[in-house]
């Protein structure tokens, strides 16, 4: 599945899944379950939690 | 922040293209009245704000018109109305420390009182719209270092 329809299907813009999968931005809840619901995967396999760095 | 990314999106085009002209058409006005300022102290007239108002309106409106022929998808979604939330927050930050600054200059009327820009009605009237502008920059460029960079 490429990112723009990926995009299109959850309702953000390409930009925002490529930040999601470069771990620069951390999607709210409501994309997050959309996100697994396309995928049709628990939300767990699709996401998880890593305490980030503090600068 | 990753700058080697040269995918920019819609909205970071659109800030790219506004910060570029506030930058140029500020900047042209900030230079010419401070300059004249030390020998004609006088206000600026009403036809020359409106005048600047109208350059910006015209130069963005020509590069936004651009900028959406240019891009087939301008949407908007959380993460654009976070961005621009937190970078809202930075604005007023400037903003209120720039007018604070002003404020404790023209009450304690000691530090830079030989100065033109701190001791006449047109002086002070430029550096408050300098803020509003700086205010407007800081606005954009925060945006910019947030798509960048990452939430």
């Amino acid at each position: 599945m490429s990112q723009q329809t990926l995009a299109e299907k959850v309702g953000v813009t390409r930009q925002t899944i490529i930040a999601i999968e470069k771990d620069r931005y951390s999607p709210s809840l409501e994309v997050a379950f959309k996100i697994a619901d396309v995928f049709g995967s628990p939300f767990e396999e699709i996401f998880n939690y890593q305490e980030s760095e503090v600068i | 922040m990753d700058l080697s990314n040269r995918d920019f999106s819609y909205r970071e085009q659109g800030l790219i293209a506004s910060l570029f002209v506030t930058l140029i058409v500020f900047g042209g006005y900030f230079y010419s009245a401070f300059t004249k300022l030390a020998l004609n102290p006088a206000m600026p007239s009403i036809a020359e704000l409106i005048f600047v108002v109208i350059l910006v309106i015209v130069f963005e409106s020509i590069m936004q018109i651009f900028i959406r022929l240019k891009n087939t998808s301008q949407s908007e979604d959380e993460r654009d109305r976070l961005i621009e939330k937190i970078s809202y927050k930075y604005g007023y930050w400037v903003l209120s420390a720039c007018t604070w600054f002003l404020l404790v200059q023209l009450l304690l009327d000691a530090t830079f009182d030989h100065l033109t820009v701190f001791s006449t009605p047109s002086g002070i009237f430029h550096l408050l719209l300098l803020f509003f502008v700086l205010a407007e920059v800081a606005h954009f460029v925060v945006q910019l270092y947030y798509y960048r960079r990452g939430l």
